[in-house]
């Protein structure tokens, strides 16, 4: 009974996941394929033709895309490592303020902040520039950054930190030696989100980048719903394949390290 | 206990301070600056598209000023090796490559100059654009340096004094576009006056399936009607404001007036509400036959999925060779073909403007240019190309370039140019298009 | 010494204060922004009076009430459905069998999958003519398109809460997952030696222990899926549209006197998602407490 529950778990759990992906598979590779042809009735690679022309300016994307989301995830690493460590372990009046503060763009919706501070990005000239990009995406991604990271240092604790010192360690050998090594699963986790916060980025990108800073979703957002399924479906395994290297990446800690996640019960 | 308390209070009073101080970001010095030229008062609340920022820039200091140029060579000399931003619709995958191997190319072969096209899904992004660098007091580089437009994007962004020029006079194509002909110097009934210079011309088309709907497809609305009801779900149009749903309306207003005429002077409401009650019985009545019981309407890419598939019969649009184009590349069975309505098809063409701040318009003349050279007009009128609609006077092009456009033949699925010609209908005034899309919206979408 | 002392007291702050000030400057900065152009106040054109109007003409607007029930409809719906299906794949991943190691290393694979890649796949997957139509079409149960169900641009939103529960099962699924295996069986074991029976340990012994995670997680997807633009406007329909939607359109149009009302749509946006979000976490610990 149990048996057969799992093995119908794992069916579905295989199949739900790949559903969408293969048909994006095969349109990339297709030229004609009409109703009710179960495959293409032609092949062709003039989808990945288009992928990889100048003119499709994927390549372009890819690499704004990649430099954002990499500047945006150090950034946050940044600016939000010694609040989350703040906020894990010390005690201070006013605390649950800060602490309502700094998650409240995840719950609050970004759609006002973004459409009432782009006036003000235009009038700084911040709009259509790397940097205006960047600190819109930090609004999200600094949220997220604190929220997991809280959690993994309120459940590392300070003991061996405060070993360390006893020991005759400086601050810095103690943070590379001892902390860091404790948190890296953590922050290899909370960099890939806050990397896939950036990464995915629609509203934001559009109107702060006002169409300078081309990046991946800009480039695949015109295709979808569109006609041209196979350019569609060929830009979005482009934008998939970084997002899957980074999980294989850390897909272990995500699923063992039960601190990590388990971060996001704290909100 | 007492620092804490301390503690406590500068914390509110630092979160105060910051509000505070992002608040007051809003109204700098150069809000004086804007608010004078601003004639706009919250009146026009409850009319779309309605302008808002009314007044034409004053030319305040020297630095505020966009460049002015008197000659050709002036132009060239400012426009070498710089980068020209080209705000345009980005939806196709097949016009984008054109644009960068047939313009983008000769650009920089010929002026070192770099064309970026920064893609849009809508021309009102870039418009809306404009004004909010306007309103923002970027008075001059701005982020475009030109715009795929017309119509009314063309009036909104004209009315409001914000596009450069006039520039097409300094033009030394300009020669070849024939200004005399209204259909040339009237963009949606709307004068151009020198402010967009032209590129493609597009004529409205419809596309069907002969494997369905047969050879002798229904080229009047009555007949339409009655294919729709004799088969049902396989008939569809875009919702407005959608470009090419737009369109499709307009036509039915030209046919139930009989004619385009009532609609090319200044908007009249009581024509207008003479003529409306025809049209909204037209497309509620076909509406439960429509695909999904006209539950929903789909963009107008989709529309030519749908035609693939066989889930509709028909689509529609601007673009008379793109059904020969979408047969060569697949997207189309080879059984699809195009007809015009015996009341005839609306025509009109593309233009480029320039905004008033754009940082670098001597390079967005220079390509504005090129785009009306007899060499890019052939290239664009190549079936196997672009397969567009030129903009060029052809008889005043030299004897080979008239040659070599005679030579070309027409794709398996494209009418002829005479015929084309012959339905031509020129399109209405842009306050009728806003009043027909807002009419449509509520009595026939939201019924 | 007392140099010392002053940067112990100040260590917190300092920590504190960068993150502080960019969320600020920028989340607040704009919400002041935002909520001043909803009121009228946008003196860049012209507006300097402060009105309530243009939320008196969103409220009273006749499609107000419709567009809020899309809204709220499509994200419950979404968070509902992600939330049970994420228990339930957490439940039997969290232990360890022949295959648990690929089924969960798959059921991870959506979460770094952008949106948008993900809309794109159920587009091409359940359309009338997509590749389920097809491969029923194949074995014979469907003779035409237009015999297969309606789940992209339908008033239902269907391909919406499909794009979204493949998206989100995983993120529940893996919070639940890790506070499951920091627990241990120990629990349950003794839970077990008690009588109790497999129901019963489940909704008094796990759910206790998950159930701050669950609150947390649909708490995130529920406001993110409420204020959220690209996917409702690609795969729903025209109209009516959700709130979102609404006041993006606003916000694009030319008009530029449409800015107040687009951003008073979003205030509302904001305050109804504000009010059942607490509404739902006073009602869970209400829960967790009885």
């Amino acid at each position: 009974m149990n048996k057969s529950w799992r093995w119908l778990a794992v069916i579905i759990i295989i199949v739900a996941v790949l559903a969408p992906l293969i048909p994006q598979l095969i349109w990339s590779f297709t030229f004609r394929w009409y109703f009710p042809s179960l495959l293409p009735g032609v092949w062709g690679t003039q989808a990945w033709e288009y992928v990889f022309s100048k003119s499709s300016r994927v390549g372009e994307g890819l690499i704004n895309s990649l430099n954002l989301a990499l500047v945006t995830s150090l950034f946050s690493i940044a600016v939000g490592l010694p609040a989350a460590r703040a906020l894990a372990l010390y005690e201070f009046r006013g605390k649950s303020l800060v602490e309502w503060l700094l998650m409240v763009p995840i719950i609050v919706p970004g759609i006002v902040v973004i459409m009432g501070i782009h006036i003000l990005f235009i009038r700084y000239r911040l709009t259509g520039t790397f940097l205006g990009v960047m600190l819109i995406h930090l609004i999200p991604c600094i949220p997220y950054m604190i929220l997991v990271m809280s959690g993994v240092f309120a459940n590392y604790g300070t003991a061996l930190e405060d070993t360390a010192r006893t020991l005759g360690a400086s601050s810095l050998q103690t943070f590379w030696y001892v902390t860091l090594p404790g948190i890296l699963p953590g922050l290899l986790v909370a960099t890939m989100f806050t990397f896939l916060i950036s990464w995915s980025q629609y509203v934001t990108t559009f109107l702060i980048g006002g169409g300078r800073i081309i990046t991946l979703p800009l480039v695949l957002f015109p295709f979808i719903g569109g006609a041209n399924h196979a350019a569609a479906a060929a830009i979005s395994l482009v934008f998939v394949a970084p997002a899957l290297a980074v999980l294989i990446f850390i897909s272990r800690s995500l699923a063992t390290e039960s601190s990590i996640m388990g971060g996001f019960g704290r909100l | 206990m007492k620092s804490a308390t301390k503690f406590h209070r500068m914390a509110i009073v630092m979160l105060v301070g910051l509000t505070l101080l992002a608040a007051c970001a809003a109204p700098t010095p150069q809000t004086v600056v804007v608010t004078q030229i601003v004639a706009g008062t919250p009146v026009q609340v409850e009319v779309t598209r309605e302008v808002s920022v009314t007044a034409a820039p004053q030319p305040t200091a020297v630095s505020e000023t966009p460049p002015v140029y008197t000659s050709w060579d002036e132009v060239l000399a400012a426009a070498r090796g710089t980068t020209v931003y080209w705000h345009m619709w980005g939806g196709s995958d097949t016009i984008n490559g054109n644009v960068d191997s047939d313009i983008g190319g000769p650009m920089r072969d010929l002026y070192g100059i770099t064309l970026i096209r920064v893609p849009l899904n809508d021309t009102a992004d870039a418009v809306n654009k404009v004004l909010d660098e306007k309103a923002a007091g970027v008075e001059t580089g701005g982020s475009i340096d030109m715009i795929w437009i017309n119509g009314e994007n063309f009036k909104t962004l004209k009315t409001a004094g914000l596009v450069y020029g006039p520039f097409t006079d300094l033009l030394p194509n300009s020669k070849y576009v024939n200004w005399d002909d209204p259909a040339m110097a009237f963009d949606f009934g709307f004068p151009v006056e020198g402010y967009e210079s032209p590129w493609g011309h597009a004529q409205f088309v419809m596309e069907y399936d002969t494997a369905q709907v047969g050879d002798t497809p229904p080229t009047t609305f009555e007949a339409l009607q009655e294919w729709i009801h004799a088969n049902p779900d396989k008939f569809t149009y875009p919702a407005v404001p959608d470009f090419t749903g737009s369109v499709f309306i307009r036509h039915l207003f030209i046919w139930a007036a009989g004619g385009p005429d009532p609609f090319l002077g200044d908007f009249d409401q009581a024509t207008f509400d003479k003529y409306a009650p025809k049209v909204w019985t037209y497309l509620n009545d076909i509406e439960p036959d429509l695909w999904r019981g006209g539950q929903t309407y789909p963009e107008a890419a989709a529309m030519t999925d749908l035609l693939a598939n066989k889930e509709t019969a028909f689509n529609m649009g601007y673009g008379p060779a793109g059904a020969s184009l979408n047969i060569a590349k697949g997207i189309y069975p080879e059984t699809i073909r195009t007809f015009v309505f015996d009341t005839g098809t609306l025509a009109n063409n593309n233009y480029v403007a320039i905004p008033f701040n754009a940082n670098n318009p001597a390079g967005a003349m220079v390509v504005a240019n090129y785009m009306i050279s007899p060499q890019f007009q052939l290239t664009m009128a190549d079936p196997n190309r672009w397969g567009w609609l030129i903009t060029a006077d052809p008889r005043l092009w030299g004897q080979h370039d008239q040659d070599v456009l005679a030579s070309y033949e027409l794709g398996v699925a494209t009418l002829s140019a005479d015929v084309l010609a012959a339905h031509a209908l020129p399109e209405p005034n842009g306050a009728w298009v806003t009043a027909m899309e807002e009419g449509w919206i509520k009595n026939v979408l939201e019924k | 010494m007392q140099r010392l002392h002053l940067i112990e007291k100040l260590r917190v702050p300092l920590m504190l204060a960068p993150s502080l000030l960019i969320l600020t400057l920028l989340f607040v900065g704009g919400l002041v922004v935002g909520l001043g152009q909803s009121l009228g106040y946008m003196p860049v054109i012209g507006l300097n009076n402060f009105t309530l109007r243009h939320y008196v003409d969103v409220l009273t607007d006749n499609n107000f009430l419709q567009s809020l029930w899309v809204t709220f409809r499509i994200a419950f719906f979404s968070t509902l459905f992600s939330t049970v299906l994420a228990v339930a794949f957490a439940l039997i991943l969290r232990e360890t069998f022949v295959g648990s190691q690929l089924s969960t290393f798959m059921f991870q694979v959506p979460l770094p999958i952008p949106h948008l890649v993900a809309a794109n796949g159920i587009v091409l997957l359940v359309t009338q003519s997509g590749l389920i139509a097809r491969l029923l079409a194949t074995v014979g149960l469907l003779n035409s398109p237009s015999d297969f169900p309606v789940l992209v641009f339908d008033r239902a939103g269907i391909a919406i809460i499909l794009t979204y529960l493949w998206k989100e099962v995983p993120f529940i699924g893996l919070v639940v997952l890790a506070v499951l295996k920091s627990v241990g069986p120990e629990f349950e074991e003794l839970a077990r030696t008690l009588g109790a029976g497999r129901w019963q340990r489940f909704w008094f012994v796990l759910m206790p222990l998950i159930l701050p995670g669950i609150v947390s997680t649909s708490i995130i997807v529920f406001a993110f899926i409420f204020a959220s633009y690209e996917i409702p406007l690609l795969l729903g329909v025209r109209f009516p549209t959700t709130l979102p939607v609404w006041a993006f359109n606003n916000y694009r149009d030319p008009d530029l006197n449409l800015r107040p009302e687009a951003m008073a749509v979003s205030i509302i946006l904001t305050v109804i998602s504000i009010i059942l979000l607490v509404a739902y976490r006073r009602l869970a610990r209400y829960a967790v407490t009885a």
